[in-house]
């Protein structure tokens, strides 16, 4: 985006000419944060010009169809929502399960809209509510970096929010999910923090309360911002900055909050019985403490006062401390849950819990990916750190905290690269507004005396002239001549040149895509859009009845959902582990034992995504390793995932693969028929193998259907009484009879022949004319 | 109107009548008088019978994808290739469209009925061969102890498809059939005694007799999944006119002695069964709906009182009347079975059962599923949705809370006072200092 840039550029010049007329810089600020807005929401539009105006990827599709319920059938009926289509057969209670902000927010839009009578579909406005929210989050950040350091360093924080990858990967058109409103609303709430522990009132902290609600309805991310304050809280005790602000800020915070956020049915009485939450109650505790201590000190200021304070300090954090592990020994506080257990102790997942740790966005983050996400900022904030620790104050801690752990919580998961965004952008908006006041002012304070001195010119004599030499030394003394002030100010605008110019690049070609349209691009070229897995779900919604249950891998569930508005067994919201290793089970065994689970859990349908044709490479045989290992967590004497490697421990689906392997459902679901892919035909182009199983009949299902590109393919499970007659086959009968099943073979000989056939019988008493029979034998 | 009327009752008559219709193939049209009482006791129930041999070039089962019969006589043990477009492939299709196929066969039949009987799930022994016993023979047997004498107590204890007054031994003379063990649809209906084994009378016994013994099963039947039924009998001898009058007079053992044998009533009861004029039931209403609503509901919140009804009907003389048992079951299942409960019996075949749903939501079945021996399969499930409660269906005011009430009042009530006493006290210390 060269606007921002060169606006951002106009600005800091501005800033210093302009220092007093506030009128103008308002008109600058503002001018600046709606261009941010703009570039922020155009930027995002590349999946709807390129594609159209979808519903993207996998959750959003849970989050649309459960909005547009709310729409139709008002809020309390939402809360109320019992889906008996997900999870068959458990159902799952959407209104308990769910954070509503989304919803609320998007259906709050669609109200007012048709109240004003714009009648505009509930899809649009949930398509296009994240790429919206991102100008809010620019304004947001805008306000908490103006907060920290200056208005011109907000400006620069706003515009790198707007448009940098990392945060506009979860906030593209389409992308409808929790996180596109949360980074807004966790900006926000960080804002009026900062702004209440400046001004310790009242007013403030119960904004932030409400900030937080809205937080805490909108996604589970709102635990950051619960362990963040009273971790700042905390420090700020150990630096001794304990004042009445702080005091009242965060307690009048605490309580609201907390009663607040017990009001989201999701959430719940977890705030006061999960460990996630007790960082935040310990502290105040401790704040109660030394608060007491300190009212004690004023009121006999005399006396070996230090002492006892930090003692009374450090008794009341013990205290509070063995508390809180006591209540957890008991059983009354729940102790972490894995999923943030597994933030500490990297490795614990993936042992434990392999659910979580199947999850592509789990993983730990990559070092590309840092520099991909965030290009130029992750080498500069480091300096907007560091100036902050240098001109520490009560909010400078806070921003150092939220880097620092940011930091570490984006080490260790790619998901988690979002709570880091904002704060390196933050940060490196302080660097840059430093580097240009640095380079700019100096320029000012030159050109100022070059400017009087030609003014002067007009009226003073020649002689005058010598008082120029001593004018520039001061510059000197700062170490920074002209042409390196200008180098560095040339230097760092193609370096945020080019940082627009990558920002669009990655959201265009990494984030925009909406994953359930893929398109190809041929060797001139042109496009190709493969539509199948539409195509598939628009099949099941045609052709199957209204009650079908369709087993697929979870991450399938919403979009069968979504699309296929048909029953799932286990979706996206990956709540109950043994089921979906129940599932993972049928997938892993071999027909005939899939079958039994498959009658058990009263499944029709059978869908599985097959990218051997087209070379797609998110395909179910690629997860298969991870439904084995979550199988084998519920169910281990059934299941081994060493069964499922060759000998040499290697995953391969040709000859070479394991019996277990080439007999278990997926493997036949996948290649059941296939031909395609290429010489020979049959060839698994993803894999880059010819399978070892082929030509294989199955007994238990049917093929129902197959996309045009092989990508989604769906089976029909047979019903027991299509297994009408128990067969004997001829592997188990004792009696040896001469062919398997007599068939007439004159069928091809026309119709007539096969028609009038004569049988055969044995010892048929013929008849022989001329002879008269006396008795038939 | 009155046109559409006849039209239907022509309909209505057409169809009663095609579900008589019966084709009986046979090996030569001689069988027709050896079996004639068999035939006539069907003629006499209703049953328009076809007669064709099996050889007849004319063979069809089906005509435009209709079927021209409702049952199948097959008493042609020396067919070697059915004429026509009769084949064994035909026979099962006929059987998995719901088709009842009465089958017997002897000591000559071929591989086209190992293969029918094979396809239904049981098996034939080797050609020639022949069911022996050696203490069990009846006294006009002639040499080869084939023609043996089987008490009806070998007979399974099935009313529905034997009948319940078989006191008269049964003479047999044939094949046995052997049945898969893993198999549960097939019905052992009559088995030989335990000194009876099945081989080849005219030879030498040199290896293991493929049937021996109790094992050696007579009389077959299976009730497909689909509910057609088949009965396989290892004698054509046992239907035949012959076996129905002749006396009973076993050589050894306790001598058993009767005038007549009790073949007839056997052969007329299994015949009633096989083509389903009875032990057919049918589901003819479900009902379901909260204890004191009226309507019907498919959604129940946890610990609702349910009634659950459901009226069951039982062909009996071609008439459907109320079903009279005391052991139907209902089970309310989600994977596994919640709730297993009896249902009561009601007037008018009416059974019902009254439960409280449990206390888990999810996605539940109504599933009744009456299996009995000789009846078809009664099986029934209505999918309910059984959901937690609604936020305005929790109790209001619990006296646990009471506690929280009084102090969230009391602090209303304090702040409340502490407002007035903070806004109109006036402290009188300064005055005091600066006086």
């Amino acid at each position: 985006m060269p606007t921002t840039a060169e606006t951002k550029h106009s600005n800091g010049r501005n800033k210093g000419i302009f220092n007093n007329t506030t009128g103008f810089s308002t008109l600058i600020t503002v001018t600046v944060l709606s261009l941010a807005w703009l570039a922020g929401f155009a930027s995002r539009l590349f999946a709807v010009i390129r594609f159209e105006s979808i519903i993207h990827e996998f959750d959003p599709w849970f989050n649309y169809r459960s909005t547009a319920y709310m729409v139709q059938h008002g809020f309390y009926n939402f809360l109320n929502w019992f889906d008996e289509r997900a999870w068959y057969p458990l159902g799952r209670i959407v209104g308990g399960t769910v954070y509503p902000g989304l919803m609320i927010t998007s259906g709050t839009i669609h109200w007012i809209l048709h109240t004003l009578n714009i009648p505009i579909h509930i899809r649009d406005i949930c398509v296009f509510l994240a790429p919206i929210f991102s100008g809010l989050t620019a304004i947001a950040t805008y306000l908490l970096t103006s907060e920290l350091w200056s208005r011109g360093a907000g400006l620069f924080a706003a515009c790198f929010i707007a448009i940098v990858p990392g945060y506009s990967s979860r906030s593209v058109a389409g992308s409808y999910d929790n996180e596109g409103i949360a980074i807004f609303a966790l900006q926000f709430t960080y804002y009026l923090w900062l702004k209440s522990i400046k001004s310790g009132s009242i007013f403030w902290s119960i904004c932030t309360a409400l900030s937080y609600f809205y937080m805490v309805s909108a996604w589970g991310g709102y635990v950051f911002i619960i362990n963040l304050i009273p971790l700042h809280v905390f420090v700020l005790l150990i630096m001794g900055r304990f004042s009445q602000r702080l005091f009242v800020s965060y307690t009048v915070f605490y309580i609201i909050g907390l009663l607040l956020s017990m009001q989201i049915p999701f959430v719940g009485f977890q705030p006061i019985r999960t460990s996630e939450h007790m960082a935040a109650s310990g502290v105040f505790a401790l704040l109660m403490a030394v608060g007491a201590l300190k009212y004690l000190h004023s009121l006999n200021p005399k006396g070996q006062w230090k002492q006892l304070l930090i003692l009374g300090g450090l008794v009341a954090a013990g205290t509070v401390f063995l508390a809180v592990v006591l209540l957890t020994y008991m059983g009354v506080i729940a102790p972490w849950s894995g999923r943030f257990y597994s933030l500490w102790d990297t490795g614990y997942a993936k042992i434990h819990i392999p659910i979580i740790a199947s999850v592509s966005e789990h993983q730990p983050t990559t070092w590309s990916s840092f520099f991909f996400d965030l290009h130029v900022l992750v080498c500069t904030f480091p300096v907007g750190l560091w100036y902050c620790i240098k001109n520490i104050n009560d909010e400078r801690v806070f921003v150092a905290l939220y880097a620092l752990s940011a930091v570490y919580f984006a080490g260790v998961m790619v998901r988690l690269m979002l709570t880091l965004t904002p704060v390196v952008c933050v940060l490196a908006g302080i660097a840059f507004s430093i580097l240009l006041d640095l380079v700019l002012k100096e320029d000012e304070m030159q050109t100022a005396p070059v400017e009087t001195e030609d003014s002067k010119n007009l009226y003073d004599k020649a002689g005058k002239l010598k008082k120029r030499t001593p004018e520039p030394v001061p510059a000197a003394d700062s170490g920074l001549g002209m042409n390196v002030r200008s180098g560095t100010l040339i230097a760092f605008m193609i370096l945020l040149m080019l940082f627009s110019v990558h920002c669009t690049w990655a959201t265009s070609n990494a984030y925009s895509s909406p994953s359930i349209v893929l398109a190809s691009y041929g060797n001139d070229g042109s496009r190709k859009i493969l539509d199948d897995f539409r195509e598939a779900y628009g099949w099941l919604s045609q052709n199957t009845a209204e009650d079908a249950r369709i087993m697929s891998w979870w991450d399938y569930g919403y979009q069968i959902a979504g699309m296929g508005n048909r029953t799932t067994l286990v979706d996206n919201n990956t709540w109950n582990n043994s089921h979906i290793a129940l599932v993972g089970k049928a997938m892993a065994s071999n027909e005939s034992a899939a079958y039994d689970i498959m009658t058990m859990l009263d499944v029709d349908y059978v869908l599985v995504i097959f990218g051997g044709a087209i070379g797609y490479s998110g395909d179910d045989i690629n997860k298969f390793i991870w439904m084995v290992r979550i199988a084998e967590g519920e169910h281990p004497k059934e299941i081994h995932e060493a069964d499922y490697f060759t000998e040499r421990g290697e995953y391969r689906v040709d000859s070479e693969a394991s019996k277990t392997m080439l007999n278990c459902l997926m493997y036949k679901l996948s290649y059941y028929r296939y031909d395609s892919g290429g010489s020979p035909a049959g060839y698994d182009r993803t894999r880059g193998a010819l399978p070892g199983h082929r030509g294989f009949q199955l007994t238990y299902l049917e093929e129902a259907y197959t996309t045009e590109h092989w990508l989604v393919r769906i089976y029909r499970v047979k019903k027991p009484d299509e297994f009408n007659r128990p067969r004997l086959p001829l592997a188990k009968r004792t009696i040896p009879t001469s062919n398997n099943l007599s068939k007439k073979p004159a069928y091809d000989l026309g119709p007539m022949t096969s028609k009038r056939r004569k049988g055969l019988l044995k010892n048929k008493p013929t008849l022989v004319k001329g002879k008269k029979m006396t008795k038939l034998e | 109107m009155k046109i559409s009327l006849i039209l239907g009752l022509i309909a209505c008559f057409s169809i009663a009548c095609a579900e008589q219709e019966t084709l009986v193939l046979v090996d030569n049209l001689n069988i027709r008088e050896t079996h004639s009482q068999f035939f006539k006791s069907l003629q006499d129930r209703g049953y328009s019978l076809t007669f064709k041999l099996a050889d007849d070039a004319n063979l069809v089962l089906s005509k435009y994808g209709e079927y021209l019969y409702k049952n199948l006589i097959v008493f042609s043990p020396s067919v070697v290739e059915f004429g026509g477009q009769l084949d064994t492939e035909g026979i099962t299709k006929f059987i998995d469209d719901g088709g009842n196929v009465l089958m017997a066969g002897n000591s000559v039949a071929g591989d086209v009925y190992r293969e029918i009987v094979s396809e239904c799930g049981f098996e034939m022994d080797e050609e020639s061969a022949a069911v022996i016993d050696h203490f069990n023979y009846d006294a006009l047997d002639e040499g080869d102890h084939t023609r043996i004498v089987v008490s009806p107590k070998n007979l399974i204890n099935a009313p529905t498809i034997v009948g319940t007054q078989n006191t008269q031994p049964l003479l047999f003379e044939g094949t046995g059939l052997i049945l898969d063990k893993d198999n549960s649809l097939v019905m052992p209906i009559l088995t030989a005694d335990s000194t009876a084994y099945s081989y080849n009378p005219k030879s030498l016994v040199k290896e293991y007799p493929h049937a021996v013994g109790r094992k050696t099963v007579l009389i077959a039947a299976l009730q497909a999944r689909n509910n057609a039924r088949i009965i396989f009998s290892g004698s054509l001898f046992f239907f035949s006119d012959e076996a129905f009058n002749s006396p009973v007079a076993k050589v050894h053992g306790d001598k058993t002695k009767a005038s007549l044998s009790g073949n007839k009533a056997l052969a007329v009861h299994l015949s009633e069964w096989a083509f389903g004029e009875r032990g057919q039931l049918r589901v003819r209403r479900v009902h379901h709906h909260r204890q004191g609503d009226k309507q019907s509901s498919n959604t129940y919140t946890i610990t609702d009182t349910v009634v659950y009804k459901i009226e069951i009907e039982e062909l009996k003389n071609g008439k459907w009347q109320p079903f009279e048992a005391n052991d139907v079951q209902l089970e309310f299942v989600r994977i596994d079975p919640f709730i297993r409960t009896t249902l009561k019996k009601k007037p008018n075949g009416v059974y019902e059962g009254i439960f409280k749903v449990p206390d888990v939501w999810g996605v539940y079945q109504f599933k009744v599923d009456y299996d009995r021996i000789g009846y078809t399969r009664l099986y029934h499930s209505t999918q309910v949705s059984v959901r937690p409660l609604q936020h305005t269906q929790y109790e209001r005011f619990i006296p646990s809370a009471y506690p929280y009430y009084v102090s969230a009042f009391s602090m209303m009530v304090g702040v409340f006072l502490f407002s007035f006493v903070f806004l109109y006290y006036k402290e009188e210390t300064p005055k005091s200092k600066s006086e």
